[in-house]
């Protein structure tokens, strides 16, 4: 990358400064409009199309857009762009099945979390379902936000000029703060603002960015040249694999989309939504929305490949482009989308760990139901005080937020898209089946993950069944000791630490290393939902 | 000197299936609209 000039960094970092301005100005007006536990959990359900919408893709995205996405089609060519169909699929689903469903159902439910959704759709007398949601939801939330902050905190060093490990920690520091400031005064409604505000950031930045550079390389034309130059596969949707290799590619990255109904930063925006015509307007606005991200970060891959031959690191291909091609004003701009990318995520999923814990647990499972004041009062400062964890999690233990954030998309999409699929269908699962689908989700992740990796090291990863046994156990002591199981949810146990085990088995015996964990763990959760369901029928439906 | 193409499966992956489900989402949101005149 071409060292930058102390002018270009300053005028960087003063856009850089105005942005983060901007984001507190936002938060404080949506301060003002916040009164009581619904407002802050859910914004009183007065969201309109565009920042239901907006809000709900970008908090979905994260820096993985902007840095990831933009990686893959650097590295693998036309053939890295197969994510790009996997997530418009998910964001299809999305929007045409699950936000028309979800919001009348929460509606009716006065449910204000997924958790909620799921509580009350099937009862849960012991609080069960409600304690085995939350603490999912909490351990993947709580490892992205980390590594959301840590993300956030190496973009801000490097726009603001801070060197060192002294930088990094003020980036760290100065991102956060201004996310748990914003977060914790604002509530749910300063993170879906905000989210518009910086979502239409990167959108502009990548339509603009991309076609910019196209024609200042030459046309498309040359592009197509360049790349074939690089390497004729890169001109391939197949990129060069055959065989299992390119199908276990192709089902994977298009797996990647069955996550999506189950993330509860993503779809606690359809609930928000101010009635129905909001809910059928925001459909077109998500689906534009994610076409023009995710093709744009897949075009500004391939024209960075093609640009910058010696540039080592494919993420960076964004900022070094903007850096290179354009006025220092206008790469402080791009530069704050890539940052909006990370920060829209992790002021979403702070809300939702913060709301995980004031809302499910102290407000809902201890019975300690204050008045909208002080629900107010408890919102605020737990996302403050998880906020504040955050940050030291990121601040200290960067290798376990990584191992965490390897299976938070996957275990919260495995844990919760199936089971709020088959909420709305309405028929066919009780709430044993829904304990099960949860269990197995996450327990099939974590099997096939550590399955796919255990080349690495087999002598630890071959001990994986007895660590799921043992989990197994445990949870099935812990319910029996605080006497919250009925027989029902011992065989949703059971069920899924038979389907967790086998899978472990059938990737070890099979081979099926290419294939994406989401996908065998999301239609095992839903197989587990049903038949424990067929098997417990009469307790309850 | 090589002259360098993209495959049809290129085609399809980089421009064919945006365009598409734009012209589809599109199209829907029209019908959409249609349907919520008669509403008013």
């Amino acid at each position: 990358m071409t060292p930058v000039e102390g002018s270009t960094l300053t005028t960087v970092a003063a856009v850089m400064v105005a942005y983060l301005a901007a984001l507190l100005l936002i938060g404080w007006r949506a301060a003002r409009r916040t009164h009581g536990g619904e407002d802050f959990h859910l914004a009183g359900r007065s969201l309109g199309a565009w920042s239901a919408g907006i809000s709900s893709t970008a908090s979905s995205e994260s820096g993985w857009v902007t840095l990831g996405a933009v990686g893959m089609t650097f590295t693998y060519g036309v053939s890295g762009l197969w994510y790009a169909p996997g997530c418009l699929l998910g964001y299809l689903v999305n929007v045409y099945l699950v936000a028309p469903r979800l919001r009348p159902l929460s509606a009716s439910q006065g449910s204000v979390t997924l958790t909620d959704v799921i509580t009350r759709r099937w009862g849960d007398p012991r609080n069960v379902l409600r304690l085995t949601a939350t603490t999912i939801i909490l351990i993947c939330m709580m490892g992205y936000v980390a590594a959301q902050m840590t993300a956030a905190g190496k973009a801000f060093s490097s726009s603001l000029g801070l060197e060192g490990r002294g930088g990094y920690i003020l980036g760290v520091v100065i991102g956060a703060a201004v996310i748990i400031l914003v977060t914790s005064l604002g509530g749910f409604r300063a993170v879906a603002w905000t989210d518009l505000f910086q979502g239409l950031l990167v959108a502009i930045a990548l339509i603009g960015l991309p076609l910019y550079a196209i024609a200042r390389l030459g046309g498309f034309g040359v592009l197509v040249q360049g790349l074939g130059a690089v390497n004729p596969d890169f001109l391939s949707a197949g990129g060069g694999r055959l065989g299992p290799a390119l199908w276990g590619f192709i089902i994977g990255q298009l797996g990647i989309g069955l996550g999506y109904p189950g993330m509860p930063h993503v779809i606690t925006r359809y609930m928000a939504a101010r009635d129905d015509r909001e809910v059928q307007r925001l459909q077109i606005i998500a689906m534009f929305w994610g076409v023009a991200v995710f093709y744009g970060a897949g075009l500004v891959g391939l024209v960075g490949r093609v640009s910058l031959p010696n540039l080592a690191d494919g993420e960076q291909a964004l900022m070094a482009l903007a850096l290179q091609l354009v006025h220092p004003v206008l790469a402080g701009l791009l530069l704050a989308a890539v940052i909006s990318a990370i920060l829209s995520t992790v002021s979403s999923q702070l809300l939702v760990a913060a709301s995980a814990v004031s809302y499910d647990v102290v407000e809902e499972t201890l019975g300690k139901a204050s008045d909208d004041r002080r629900s107010l009062i408890l919102g605020r400062w737990t996302v403050a005080v998880v906020g504040l964890i955050g940050i030291l999690v990121a601040l200290t233990e960067v290798r376990l937020v990584f191992w965490f954030v390897l299976f938070a998309w996957s275990g919260l999409g495995a844990a919760f898209a199936p089971l709020i699929l088959l909420a709305l269908a309405q028929r066919g699962v009780n709430r044993h089946g829904a304990l099960a689908a949860m269990l197995t989700g996450t327990g099939v992740t974590v099997a096939w993950k550590l399955g796919r990796d255990a080349t690495a090291n087999p002598e630890l990863f071959a001990r994986v069944w007895w660590i799921t046994l043992i989990a197994a156990a445990v949870i099935l002591g812990l319910g029996r000791l605080a006497r919250a199981f009925e027989r029902g949810d011992r065989v949703g146990v059971v069920a899924a630490t038979i389907l967790t085990v086998i899978s472990w088995w059938l990737v070890q015996q099979w081979g099926l290393h290419n294939l994406y964990e989401l996908v065998p763990a999301f239609f095992l959760a839903g197989f587990a939902a049903l038949a424990v369901s067929a098997i417990t029928k009469p307790s309850n439906v | 000197m090589e002259e360098y193409s993209l495959t049809v499966g290129a085609h399809l992956l980089l421009w064919a299936f945006p365009l598409t489900l734009v012209i589809l989402v599109v199209v829907e949101d029209i019908l959409d609209r249609r349907d919520r005149e008669p509403e008013r």
